[in-house]
């Protein structure tokens, strides 16, 4: 059965009813004072996937999206079923504040979420996941070039490949996405997973399967 | 005191031709006699209004401008009776127990207050009574041939009044459905009657009806509710005044919430660097909430800051404001809302703004449009909402079709598309290029023509690293989306 979240008061990643292993559908939700971090290129779905993480939390309080391009959109948060009052853009690129401001947004905000831009120390990213876990404050973690330092993430999310249902060539229109992600971390036991997730555009993102299979990496 | 066309006393505004001030909402709030004449009232759409007279010459509220200017005008009051309280830029409450008979009678005192007032012109209007809402009902009574009203006994007075003074339309129009016409005619029915069928609205729209006005209903803190900021260097612009006004304004009504406490009335106190201390009350029939009374906050710092006979000099070292008429009327908060969460949340917000500019926070609600950047209206965190320009139900011939990007560029961004025959077969993704593996499309977009806007196709083109929306004008290819 396949249940449909209703304005994010349900975990965003709702188990298909085929599920592999269906004890690792809690993998993807987010406890308060853990941190996620996602990798991959822009248009693999991981800021919805990131924000599906937080949505549960939105009912109670605003979301801080760290917007460090200028480029966030709402939306796409809305159709997640996030509240549009609850959902705040903080813009800034400026390295010297990016750690100040995400500071401040994890000692009073429900939940952030961070893109973060080239440049920051891993010394400044340990500091933010130290509070982020004294504060009880679930934080994703988005480097727009390169990694996150060993250790600071409990759930890593790694696009490996993305397709798309709905286009033809010249016909249609976008519907449903399925994105292939490497799932690794504590809150993974340890082991690293292949999880694909099918996202329709609604809030109803959820986990359509847990692969096991190592296949070769298709996504660059 | 009122001076009903105040909005309209400002420089450059005509009194030989048809004026009138319209608040946000475009509704008419103020106009002098030639546009009375032509047949337009206060209440009036705009549109309405300037359907009955073409030439009417419209200008927009400036409640922090209008503060400005009035600050004067309480000053010299001031001189004369003290403690005076605004309501609004244009209406101020005076206490006159001690002055009148200071004075020798009402008139007498009415009389010197009005010859002060002389060197601001304006048609001016007083209206006496026990209590603050009597007062307030007997000046709207007055006009200009005769601008003075004395109420002798608030209850008779009032009980003639229509049903309609207690100020909320629909309440007013189930009474009259019930055949209560009259503030009398409400004050006579039983207390618990009303209060069990009306709930608050209705025992307050009693407690007017009887004469007890809008007093608060008076709640005791244990602790000082008051809240104070002191600045080194001291504030001396309105850009800063005003953040500094929200801010402060947000953590009283924050600390009094948890209590379910609002003020009625706040004393707003000013300490300029020489020493100078300024002090003002602002009164409201309403409890304040956190943005009224920052806008009061705002306009008075605004007068005090831009004032120049009265200004502060040195700018602003430290400002207090002091909750006062606590009712029981605080903001009830959401089921799942705890106060404690709200106020750190509000505050880690403010701080954000101090650190990355206000304008660098934000917060969004969805209106009408054909392109994803289109569907969003933006406005600053902690303003007041903004309403939707665009219609959202509207049809938009082009719009793209859900999902929503997730990023979109605040300007389309030149995007490298190889096309053969119109068709996408490559995109190039930083220094690579990407085999397009469908597509769809396009969704044509008809700019304005008459302002010279060309037309532009849309197209969802999808690769193996993801999809993405693309805008064709002119030949280019730009980009305008990323499904992410």
């Amino acid at each position: 059965m396949v249940a449909q979240l209703e304005r994010s008061h349900h975990p965003p990643f709702v188990d298909s009813g085929d599920p592999i292993e269906t004890a690792s559908d809690k993998a993807f939700s987010l406890a308060p004072g853990q941190i996620a971090g996602l990798s991959g290129l822009p248009g693999s779905g991981l800021t919805r996937v990131g924000l599906s993480l937080l949505v549960p939390y939105t009912s109670r309080g605003p979301l801080a999206y760290l917007d460090v391009r200028g480029w966030a959109s709402p939306l796409a948060a809305w159709e997640l079923g996030i509240d549009p009052e609850h959902f705040v853009v903080v813009r800034t690129g400026d390295l010297v504040i990016w750690s100040r401001v995400v500071a401040v947004l994890l000692d009073g905000v429900r939940a952030v979420y961070a893109e973060v831009p080239m440049g920051i120390k891993d010394a400044a990213l340990r500091t933010l996941a130290a509070k982020a876990r004294t504060r009880r404050t679930p934080l994703v973690l988005r480097p727009l070039d390169g990694k996150l330092p060993n250790g600071v993430v409990n759930l890593h999310l790694e696009a490996r490949e993305v397709t798309w249902e709905g286009t033809e060539q010249g016909h249609g229109q976008l519907m449903r996405r399925r994105t292939l992600l490497d799932a690794s971390g504590k809150t993974m036991r340890g082991m690293e997973r292949i999880v694909e997730v099918e996202d329709d555009g609604t809030n109803n993102m959820r986990v359509v399967s847990h692969l096991g299979a190592q296949a070769s990496r298709g996504f660059a | 005191m009122w001076y009903p066309t105040w909005a309209l006393k400002r420089p450059g505004v005509s009194h030989d031709a048809p004026c009138q001030a319209v608040d946000d909402k475009n509704t008419v709030i103020a106009l002098n006699t030639l546009a009375a004449a032509t047949g337009i009232s206060v209440g009036m759409q705009r549109r309405a209004a300037e359907a009955l007279c073409p030439t009417v010459v419209t200008i927009k509220r400036d409640e922090a401008a209008d503060m400005s200017r009035f600050e004067s005008v309480v000053e010299l009051i001031e001189s004369i009776v003290p403690r005076v309280e605004i309501a609004d830029p244009g209406l101020a409450f005076v206490p006159v127990t001690g002055a009148v008979s200071y004075y020798g009678g009402e008139h007498a005192l009415v009389e010197r207050i009005d010859k002060e007032l002389n060197v601001f012109g304006g048609d001016r209007r007083f209206g006496m009574a026990a209590g603050p809402f009597a007062a307030w009902q007997a000046v709207r009574t007055t006009s200009e041939e005769s601008p003075l009203y004395i109420v002798e006994d608030d209850a008779a007075f009032l009980e003639r009044l229509d049903i309609s003074a207690i100020g909320s339309d629909d309440l007013a129009a189930t009474f009259r459905w019930l055949g209560i016409t009259t503030l009398g005619a409400l004050a006579e029915l039983p207390y618990d009657a009303v209060i069990s069928r009306f709930g608050r609205q209705g025992m307050d729209a009693h407690r007017i009806a009887r004469g007890i006005g809008d007093d608060a209903r008076p709640r005791d803190m244990s602790s000082d509710p008051a809240v104070e900021a002191v600045f080194d260097p001291p504030i001396d612009n309105f850009e800063q005044a005003s953040f500094i006004a929200r801010n402060l304004s947000q953590r009283l009504i924050g600390q009094l919430a948890p209590h379910g406490m609002a003020p009625h009335r706040v004393v707003v106190t000013a300490v300029a660097a020489d020493g100078t201390e300024r002090v003002r009350t602002w009164r409201s029939a309403d409890p304040f909430d956190d943005h009224t009374l920052a806008d009061r906050v705002r306009w008075q710092l605004r007068a005090w800051i831009d004032g120049v006979s009265v200004g502060i000099r040195g700018g602003i070292s430290s400002l207090r404001l002091e909750p006062d008429d606590l009712s029981g009327s605080g903001r009830q908060l959401a089921l799942e809302e705890d106060a404690k969460a709200v106020e750190e949340t509000q505050r880690a917000f403010m701080e954000v703004q101090a650190i990355a500019g206000g304008d660098n926070v934000l917060v969004s609600v969805p209106q009408g449009g054909r392109d994803p950047g289109q569907q969003v209206l933006w406005s600053r965190w902690g303003e007041d909402p903004v309403t939707a320009a665009r219609d959202i139900d509207a049809p938009w011939p082009g719009k793209i079709p859900s999902p929503a990007p997730m990023l979109v560029p605040p300007d389309p961004v030149p995007f490298t598309v190889s096309w053969v025959d119109g068709t996408p077969e490559h995109v190039r993704l930083r220094s690579r290029w990407v085999p397009v593996l469908s597509w769809a499309g396009p969704w044509r977009h008809f700019g304005r023509w008459w302002d010279g806007e060309g037309s532009a196709d849309r197209y969802q083109i999808v690769t193996s690293a993801g999809a993405y929306l693309c805008e064709v004008r002119d030949g280019n290819t730009y980009l305008i989306g990323v499904y992410d």
